[in-house]
């Protein structure tokens, strides 16, 4: 009786298989628009809930529609702390044998031997947003130079503190590449102004705007006499900091600069609460991701690092069409 | 007959100092991290010439605000706690009446409805705890397990990934519930920290001169006897539940008011551990039967006050995390040590 239940599910399990290798076979092959080979491309941010991600979708959207032969899937885990689920998710992936991965990795380091996984088994994989430490098995890094938008925001926040006073920098969680770089940007720029005084980068928030707000606070009554700026460096750490800036009365009195925009960070702007914003373009970095990718599979030859650009927002500029297409870029609207 | 109503009052007066010193223990507690932290800012702040923060009223106000949401959540969990159960889910049904509240916020409706729904989404997220433990005969650490990323997940779809923002339709008295420093003045703590208070009171009283409360003890001291004794251990059970799915409904209601109106159904992910800790460093046991309401409050004070002494202290975020779990553990060992001796 066991053994026949066995065979059954064997069997049934074999059937399914067959019937999915069966299809993805086809879809791998099946002749496209224009009569050539129709391509697979995984996408695979870091979150899929921050608004900055459907921006990078949308664009890779944008993409695989101009393209045409390409078939863009689009996962990633739903919390950006987690890249045990990212790994499973690149694997996943790379058991799927899809044509090309495309990929913001969570940490730079973890990632290196996914990569090397991937590219064991014929799969290329092109990174986004964020780097490795050991880029030697990726095709192309798509990001924005981040160093240079931490020193994008030290320069302005030292133009228009005068150049003295005290700042406060408000840590990501260690070991994301991008956020590391525009730390270490920012720092290195402020430590060329002597009358600067950094009176606090000790504190880290994980993805987690009330703790990011909980630590600003603190910070901010600790600082208060001190503090003239403040700078912080992702989306869930700004928002936490500007409610801080506001429950402490300090909003518009302290300088503060933040690194990537949303709606609430952006009616800061317009108040001028928030005096300057360092912007990136998601919508062309989910393009170039797509575009370099499809370009490698094509045959082509592609740079090793690409940049996707970064502007500085202020009150003054924010009208300007340019900045405001990075300030309010499109979304993915789809499902 | 005399003198057995003297012994009588006898044991009764040891057993309520008994029971003073068990719910005080944690308050202790609270109030030994207070010194410590106030004594090295002072220290430190002479060392590094500012003015000491931390020994003030408006860290009493902060620290009260931080802990509400943790501290009216770890309400609910002393009574599925006390009852023997346990409720994984509580982060996930806190985000998810976050998340509805600020539906009903961001599409017009008036205050009334986006506070009523938000609760009651808290409420039916405890029912459906309680029914399915009842129903199914599963261990509740499984269930909660599971309905955890169901809650997580209906969040979600509700808000479409992103997190729901409501900001400029929430109405003054509700983000006065999570604001650090009282609005009026005159209320000394914010609104949300006298919710939490007077909500403690309601607890305690239920737990302490109600039959009710009565049923929770004796289902989590031990569930056969009471079933024995004839109390209806599955119809209690899913009232517990629900009832803590009040609390975190309100604390849901928190979520939701500290950022100026935003309901991001990630927002609990984890803080089901910190609502758990703040009702165990607080005295109360795992294995049921056993816990009190200012322990509960202490505990929530204690972790915020680290926090908040922490990063005053200017302590790298890393070495936060090893001072707060090592204070949990001591909080608890002591606490043992006593009760045991």
């Amino acid at each position: 009786m066991r053994i026949a239940v066995l065979a059954a599910f064997w069997l049934a399990a074999a059937l399914i298989a067959s019937g999915c290798s069966e299809s993805e076979r086809s879809g791998a092959t099946a002749p496209g628009a224009g009569g050539q080979k129709k391509f697979r491309i995984a996408v695979i941010p870091k979150g899929t809930t921050h608004d900055f991600w459907k921006s990078v979708h949308a664009g890779a959207q944008d993409a695989a529609a101009e393209l045409g032969n390409i078939e863009i899937v689009w996962n990633g885990p739903d919390n950006e702390k987690d890249k045990e689920a990212q790994i499973k998710i690149v694997d996943t992936f790379v058991g799927e044998r899809v044509d090309g991965i495309c990929l913001a990795p969570i940490d730079r380091d973890a990632f290196v031997p996914v990569v090397k996984r991937a590219k064991q088994r014929g799969i290329p994989v092109v990174v986004f947003d964020s780097g490795l430490s050991d880029p030697s098995d990726t095709v192309s890094c798509v990001a924005t130079d981040n160093y240079k938008g931490g020193v994008l925001a030290a320069e302005f926040l030292a133009r228009i503190l005068g150049q003295s006073g005290g700042v406060i920098l408000l840590r990501y969680q260690a070991g994301s590449e991008s956020t590391e770089q525009r730390e270490l940007g920012f720092l290195e720029t402020l430590a060329r102004y002597d009358r600067i005084k950094l009176v606090s980068e000790s504190q880290r928030v994980e993805s987690d705007p009330i703790q990011a707000m909980k630590i600003g606070e603190s910070l901010l009554r600790d600082q208060r006499e001190r503090v003239a700026g403040v700078f912080t460096v992702c989306e869930p750490i700004n928002k936490g900091m500007l409610q801080a800036l506001e429950n402490e009365k300090l909003a518009g009195k302290v300088r503060f600069v933040a690194f990537d925009s949303d709606p609430r960070i952006l009616q800061g702007l317009r108040d001028r609460t928030v005096d300057g914003i360092v912007l990136q373009d998601p919508v062309r970095m989910g393009y170039l991701a797509v575009k370099t990718m499809a370009a490698h599979l094509a045959g082509q030859p592609v740079e090793k690092l690409i940049s996707t650009g970064e502007e500085l927002a202020t009150f003054e500029n924010m009208h300007e069409p340019q900045i405001r297409e990075l300030l309010e870029p499109k979304q993915f609207q789809g499902k | 007959m005399g003198s057995s109503l003297n012994a009588g009052l006898v044991e009764r007066g040891f057993r309520a100092a008994r029971l003073m010193r068990s719910a005080l223990g944690p308050f202790l507690g609270l109030l030994l991290v207070v010194v410590l932290f106030s004594v090295a800012d002072s220290v430190r702040s002479r060392a590094v010439g500012k003015r000491p923060t931390f020994a003030t009223a408006a860290t009493a106000q902060k620290v009260l605000r931080d802990a509400s949401q943790t501290g009216v959540a770890a309400l609910g969990m002393l009574l599925i706690i006390i009852a023997g159960g346990i409720d994984l889910s509580a982060g996930a049904a806190m985000s998810l009446a976050a998340t509805v509240t600020a539906w009903f916020f961001r599409d017009g409706y008036p205050p009334a409805v986006g506070v009523t729904a938000g609760i009651g989404t808290g409420c039916l997220a405890g029912l459906l705890n309680g029914a399915l433990i009842g129903a199914l005969r599963i261990v509740p650490f499984i269930i909660t397990l599971g309905t955890m990323t169901v809650f997580t997940g209906a969040g979600l779809i509700l808000a479409q990934d992103t997190p729901i923002r409501a900001f400029g339709k929430v109405p003054d008295w509700i983000l006065n519930l999570q604001t650090p420093y009282p609005v009026p003045d005159g209320l000394l703590v914010s609104s949300g920290v006298w919710v939490m208070l007077a909500l403690a009171a309601a607890v305690g009283v239920l737990l302490k001169y109600t039959v009710f409360g009565r049923h929770v003890f004796a289902v989590g001291a031990n569930e056969a006897a009471a079933r024995l004794c004839g109390i209806g251990v599955h119809r209690l059970r899913a009232c517990v539940y629900t009832l803590a799915g009040f609390f975190i409904g309100v604390a849901g209601l928190f979520q939701f008011a500290i950022l100026s109106g935003e309901g991001d159904p990630k927002a609990g992910l984890g803080k089901e551990l910190e609502i758990i800790a703040a009702v165990v460093i607080g005295g109360g046991s795992l294995s049921g039967g056993r816990g009190s309401v200012l322990g509960t409050l202490s505990g929530a004070c204690i972790m915020a006050a680290i926090l908040h002494g922490c990063v005053t202290l200017d302590i790298k975020t890393a070495y936060q995390k090893v001072i707060l779990g090592v204070i949990i553990v001591a909080a608890v060992t002591l606490d043992q040590l006593r009760r045991r001796s």
